[in-house]
């Protein structure tokens, strides 16, 4: 679904990748790994449009795939003074516009969102006071919420305790059987790629794509090769 | 060839009378300060006037060619009693070291309020009879700078003191034939003082002489009050204040504009008012004729 | 009844508050908005930046409302666009490319007033004249103040997700997050420039932030904030004007003071975070 079209991507001009060719097909589930610096963030974020690549392009299907966007804590004012309802509610914005109402039926979604995620009686909580892996549910909870075809994910489990992390790979799990497709940024932790399908390596010189179970992968034509699993 | 020497001859026979009648180059605060000592000085005066037309006397920020022309200047003149408390820092800078002519030297001063303190008021300019002042004071500093021209400026100097007195004359008839109850002015700028007491016209404002303070509601209020008790319906807006302010007070008061006066400094060339006697006779017809 | 009298006897009174609470009501908002956005002294530089275009208006019609006000907002507008774009293109970032241009944008504003010959008119500029508030200026005040509310009440939902999250929109869409931060700086460039008639340019942003920053201890939810932010704005105006007519402060300043003084009040004793608020919780406790 999502085509790399020799893309390089980067800052001001600076690639950070090598050139990256291949594609995500649609209801995949891939985690994107590399160590730091190798510009996985930066090709999450260039993915979606909110970089411009600094040479290839990126082509998404049309009509465009809705698309969910999981931040890292440090992107987030966390003072905001918002309630964890509000910030769960936000997750409706594709559906209700700048001026749409959160009607009863929407309400009771975000309750269950917030069970779902075991923080409903933190509903009326503000943000800055939630541990990281509170917060960390809040934002899967608004996940949920959007509802979207395409979800992108910035290093969710970093600072995340055993237990929450068990329930977020449910969900994300959840969320592929029902035909979403994902991309994940992770460190290279063997437990979690274990949860993941496919798996796309970055480092300075040369891209990996693999795939656990031997279906469909990413094309790996990139340079220095790569073994299809 | 025959042509150098009549060159050489003819340089000389001009160099003779300008080495006589040097011009002197004068410096003047502001501009009516300006315009009399051009009035005195005729051609043998070339003066520049630091602060220029529609300026404020009281703040000014020089720029570096007014420290220039202060260097290469023969005369300054300043009115003096406070006003111009930035041209001593001027003239230390330039490194002017001839003699600063204080042109109000010999009047009577008068007091004045500004922010709750007395201070001498400067505009001592306004009254047609300092004016005489003034124009003495100029005319003897030009003849003790250019003795050589000592003649031309009596002369030029005692017509136009001889003006003055007569505008004196008739500002002080004009005055005296309003009833005394109606002489009362409405302006936005402190500044007639000198003009009130010589002529017997009575002047209100809504702020303190000086033209940079910031007026407090209790003062806006009260003047209303007063407006609308002594029952004046004319006011006039100074060149260089805020015309709002005064035409806020006078719609609360039922006053109407007048026009403008010009107590502090002179139009552009061409204007109504771009010399000292046009426009005190300006100043003098309009208040009159708003007094009727 | 002295407190009020004054407002009853003196049309120049009524309309200097009338003025004061449209802004009041209009600009604090936005105040608060660039606060929780960590963009307080935009709010500053955006009110100095204004200057020039002013300047510009004043030398081509004199202390007309029309020519200043619009050169003043094509002034600022040009300084927040040129900003973003020199920290997008270039190295620099944001704040540095702000204070940049708002410094050289001042320089120049003073400059060409003082061009004119007097600098008498550039205290009127930078101070407002409070008392000199008249029909059309109120007309335009309210007109701009009401605008720019209906405005804001559109942006609000995409303001607040922009403001807490910014990679939520961007990611949905390249267009509506720079949509939204373009009205919203518009918005304070208005509201600057209305509030510069009316106060001046170095007071009209303290009705601005004042009331902001002091609403952070009065409510810990957004809309009691802004409530909040309203409220003491619309109090300072009273008071303000109240200390300038029984206590012959001059009226701009006299307002700003005031919004100071509660800003104090507001640190001490506001109930969210105020010094003393905390410790009589703290000493409750220990009961």
């Amino acid at each position: 679904m999502i085509v790399l079209n020799r893309l390089v991507v980067g800052y001001q001009q600076q690639g950070v990748t090598p050139e990256l060719v291949g594609e995500f097909t649609r209801g995949s589930m891939t985690a994107l790994v590399g160590a730091n610096g190798s510009g996985k963030s930066t090709l999450l974020k260039t993915l979606c449009g909110m970089i411009k690549p600094v040479s290839g392009s990126v082509s998404l299907p049309r009509p465009r795939p809705s698309v969910a966007w999981l931040p890292q804590h440090a992107d987030i004012e966390r003072t905001f003074p918002l309630t964890v309802f509000d910030l769960v509610a936000m997750g409706f914005w594709r559906q209700c516009g700048w001026f749409g109402g959160i009607n009863r039926q929407r309400r009771q979604q975000v309750l269950e969102a917030l069970a779902r995620v075991r923080m409903l009686p933190f509903a009326d909580a503000s943000p800055g006071t939630l541990s990281g892996g509170q917060l960390q549910r809040v934002l899967f909870a608004r996940l949920l919420i959007q509802d979207a075809d395409l979800l992108l994910l910035d290093e969710p489990f970093s600072g995340v305790d055993s237990d929450t992390l068990v329930l977020l790979l449910e969900l994300l799990a959840e969320r592929h059987r029902a035909g979403c497709t994902l991309i994940v940024v992770l460190h290279d932790m063997a437990t979690v790629t274990g949860h993941f399908p496919q798996v796309l390596r970055l480092n300075e010189h040369h891209s990996e794509w693999s795939c656990r179970d031997g279906g469909e992968a990413g094309l790996d034509l990139s340079r220095g090769g790569g073994a299809r699993v | 060839m025959k042509t150098l020497p009549v060159m050489l001859t003819l340089s000389a026979l001009m160099a003779a009378p300008a080495a006589m009648a040097q011009t002197v180059q004068a410096v003047a605060s502001f501009s009516v300060l300006a315009d009399i000592v051009e009035n005195i000085g005729g051609e043998h005066v070339v003066v520049k006037s630091l602060v220029g037309p529609n300026g404020d006397p009281h703040s000014f920020e020089p720029m570096p060619k007014d420290g220039q022309a202060l260097a290469q200047a023969d005369l300054v003149f300043v009115s003096g009693l406070g006003m111009e408390g930035w041209m001593d820092r001027l003239v230390a800078a330039s490194g002017y070291k001839g003699r600063t002519v204080v042109a109000s030297e010999g009047i009577n001063t008068r007091q004045m309020e500004e922010d709750g303190k007395t201070v001498t008021d400067p505009h001592a300019w306004n009254s047609m009879q300092n004016g005489v002042t003034y124009a003495t004071n100029v005319m003897n500093a030009l003849i003790a700078a250019d003795p050589d021209d000592a003649g031309y400026f009596r002369q030029r100097g005692s017509a136009y003191i001889a003006q003055l007195t007569q505008l004196d004359n008739w500002a002080q008839q004009a005055f005296a034939q309003v009833p005394e109850a109606r002489r009362k002015v409405l302006t936005s700028h402190d500044a007639f003082g000198y003009f009130g007491q010589r002529y017997g016209v009575h002047f209100l404002s809504p702020v303190g002489f000086s033209t940079d303070s910031e007026a407090s509601a209790s003062d806006v209020a009260g003047l209303i009050t007063q407006l609308k008790k002594e029952k004046i319906h004319l006011y006039f807006i100074e060149n260089q204040t805020d015309p709002r302010l005064v035409q806020q007070i006078a719609s609360a008061s039922g006053a109407k504009s007048g026009g403008e006066l010009y107590p502090e400094a002179l139009t552009e060339k061409g204007g109504e008012a771009d010399s000292y006697v046009k426009a005190f006779r300006h100043n003098v017809s309009v208040m009159i004729a708003s007094m009727k | 009844m002295t407190l009020i009298e004054p407002f009853i006897a003196f049309g120049f009174m009524r309309r200097a508050l009338v003025a004061c609470i449209a802004l009041s009501l209009s600009a604090t908002p936005l105040g608060v908005f660039l606060l929780l956005r960590r963009m307080s002294l935009v709010g500053d530089a955006l009110s100095h930046a204004v200057l020039p275009g002013a300047a510009i208006g004043y030398l081509i019609s004199g202390l007309s409302l029309v020519a200043m006000g619009t050169g003043g907002v094509i002034a600022g507008l040009t300084v927040a666009l040129l900003s973003g774009a020199v920290s997008r293109f270039t190295p620099l970032r944001e704040d540095a490319s702000f204070a940049g241009f708002y410094l050289g944008s001042l320089a120049l504003g003073v400059t060409l007033v003082s061009l004119r010959g007097s600098s008498v008119d550039l205290l009127h500029v930078l101070f407002g004249s409070l008392l000199a508030v008249d029909a059309p200026s109120i007309l335009l005040v309210s007109a701009i103040s009401s605008l720019s509310l209906l405005l804001l009440a559109t942006i609000y939902r995409p303001l607040v997700i922009d403001a807490f999250d910014p990679t939520f929109l961007s990611a949905q869409g390249r267009w509506t997050s720079p949509l939204v931060h373009g009205i919203f700086l518009t918005l304070v460039v208005v509201n600057l420039v209305a509030g510069f008639q009316v106060l001046g340019t170095l007071m009209s942003v303290g009705l601005m932030m004042l009331p902001a920053a002091s609403a952070r201890f009065w409510s810990r939810h957004l809309s009691g904030m802004l409530l909040s932010a309203m409220l003491l704005a619309t109090f300072a105006s009273f008071s303000g004007l109240c200390a300038s007519f029984n206590l012959s402060l001059p009226a701009g300043p006299a307002v700003v003071l005031c919004a100071a003084f509660l800003f104090f009040i507001s640190i001490l004793f506001g109930p969210c975070g105020g010094i003393f608020a905390g410790r009589r919780i703290l000493s409750m406790a220990k009961e």
